[in-house]
């Protein structure tokens, strides 16, 4: 950490120093998601994109690297910062019931899932491993899984738990045939995730491995209540994640959101913590043109980060949904010039 | 003589590489003093000069700035008590 030093001489020799310490941080990580989680060597080519973001469900046989996802494993290796989101949620058929299966000579017994999220009327409402089950310990052979197959990739990851809890518990959730408010369903998500993240850190883990809570951050007090200083305590970063979907939306107000509840609301281990922007999107349907609102999010990150909170250390554009680029190649052109800029390099 | 005494002050902990940097030195002495001189000069026949004032100061102080990682740094202000020093990170 580099250090100034004062020096104050009087005529007489005496002096007096004063020093002041600090540091420079290293430049924030430009990065990717391509639509259904696909192989983006091809996109990223020629790009300073040096960071992704996955999504696996922890109800998978294949976590890490993921099924036929070998890329995976040859980007990583080659330094690319892998976001690992890890889902309780289950993404459908197959294995929806429970699972058995071997883990290094162990075997375990897996119930179904018992929970629905993203219960938004009009919907299918998705299952997902329960709260109440990962704490009954029910669900520590899928953390075991999907351990043994990290422990084999090669390279550390971020490992966030969870996509988007406030999506997940919007409209509530159930377990066991029990209905859960938001706000409770966010209770029990801070628990069940201490309880995962304490699972792992309680066993052994390739070096450099980072936790964090999966949120949108879309609700100021969903944001709150998932992020006690008790957990933050045990993660590593912050995240949320960031649309433009109106015209008047501004890079520099987008980003800003979450962090301004987050500086206002959370104590000071979760300020501590550097932010992962796990994705990042500009709807077309509202913005024609995606491009130029690209153009404006180096110095929109760059004047946050110079703000006094916590520091947000990657960005990664989630090329699908909301965020699609389309057209694809100025969309594509414009990251790339875009994490050619400061604070990008 | 009293010891001089000196704080140093950064607008921020952590910047990023192009940030420019702001130093604000805080610094003094008991002893350090302003005062004016003033010179009249009179010959043996009684005639004086007008007078010329000189601002002086007893016990001046210098503030010098190192920086470990070679950064250089500019001043930008200094009135005596506050300086100001800007780098770039």
């Amino acid at each position: 950490m580099p250090r100034v030093t004062v020096t104050v001489r009087d005529s007489g020799g005496r002096t007096a120093t004063a020093t002041a310490d600090y540091s420079i941080a290293a430049p924030v990580l430009g990065g990717y998601y391509l639509s259904g989680g696909a192989d983006p060597t091809a996109d990223i080519a020629g790009g300073n994109i040096r960071s992704l973001t996955q999504y696996r469900s922890l109800a998978d046989g294949y976590v890490f690297p993921g099924y036929q996802k070998q890329w995976l494993t040859t980007l990583g290796r080659s330094g690319v910062q892998v976001n690992m989101v890890l889902e309780l949620k289950h993404y459908g058929a197959p294995n929806a019931g429970p699972q058995t299966f071997a883990v290094d000579g162990t075997s375990y017994t897996v119930p179904a899932p018992a929970m629905t999220i993203q219960q938004r009327p009009g919907t299918t409402w998705p299952k997902a491993y329960g709260y109440g089950q990962v704490l009954a310990g029910q669900c520590d052979g899928l953390l075991a899984r999907a351990l043994s197959q990290y422990r084999a990739l090669g390279f550390p990851v971020n490992i966030q738990l969870a996509s988007e809890l406030d999506t997940d518990h919007e409209f509530g959730t159930s377990e066991a045939g029990r209905a859960y408010t938001w706000a409770e369903s966010d209770a029990r998500a801070v628990q069940a995730m201490t309880y995962i993240v304490n699972w792992f850190r309680a066993r052994s883990l390739p070096a450099g491995t980072t936790f964090s809570v999966g949120v949108g951050g879309f609700d100021r007090a969903c944001f709150q209540r998932t992020h006690p200083e008790s957990l933050m305590s045990r993660l590593d970063h912050l995240q949320w994640n960031v649309y433009a979907t109106a015209a008047n939306h501004t890079a520099l107000d987008r980003f800003r959101r979450t962090r301004d509840w987050a500086v206002a609301d959370l104590g000071p281990v979760a300020l501590s913590r550097p932010v992962i922007i796990a994705e990042w999107g500009v709807r077309v349907a509202e913005i024609p043109n995606q491009a130029a609102w690209i153009a404006t999010v180096p110095a929109a990150i760059a004047k946050l980060n110079a703000e006094r909170g916590p520091r947000i250390v990657r960005t990664n554009y989630f090329n699908s949904g909301w965020g699609t680029l389309s057209p694809k190649a100025p969309g594509l052109a414009a990251l790339k010039s875009a994490y050619a800029t400061r604070p990008y390099v | 003589m009293a010891a001089p005494t000196a704080t140093a002050t950064l607008n921020a902990s952590t910047y990023s590489s192009g940030d420019q940097m702001t130093l604000t030195v805080t610094y003094g002495d008991a002893d350090t003093r302003p005062l004016t001189v003033t010179i009249v000069v009179t010959d043996a026949q009684g005639n004086s000069s007008a007078p010329v004032r000189v601002a002086a100061v007893i016990d001046p102080l210098t503030v010098t700035v190192t920086d470990d990682s070679g950064r250089s740094w500019a001043r930008l202000s200094d009135n005596g008590a506050v300086a100001v020093y800007r780098a770039v990170a």
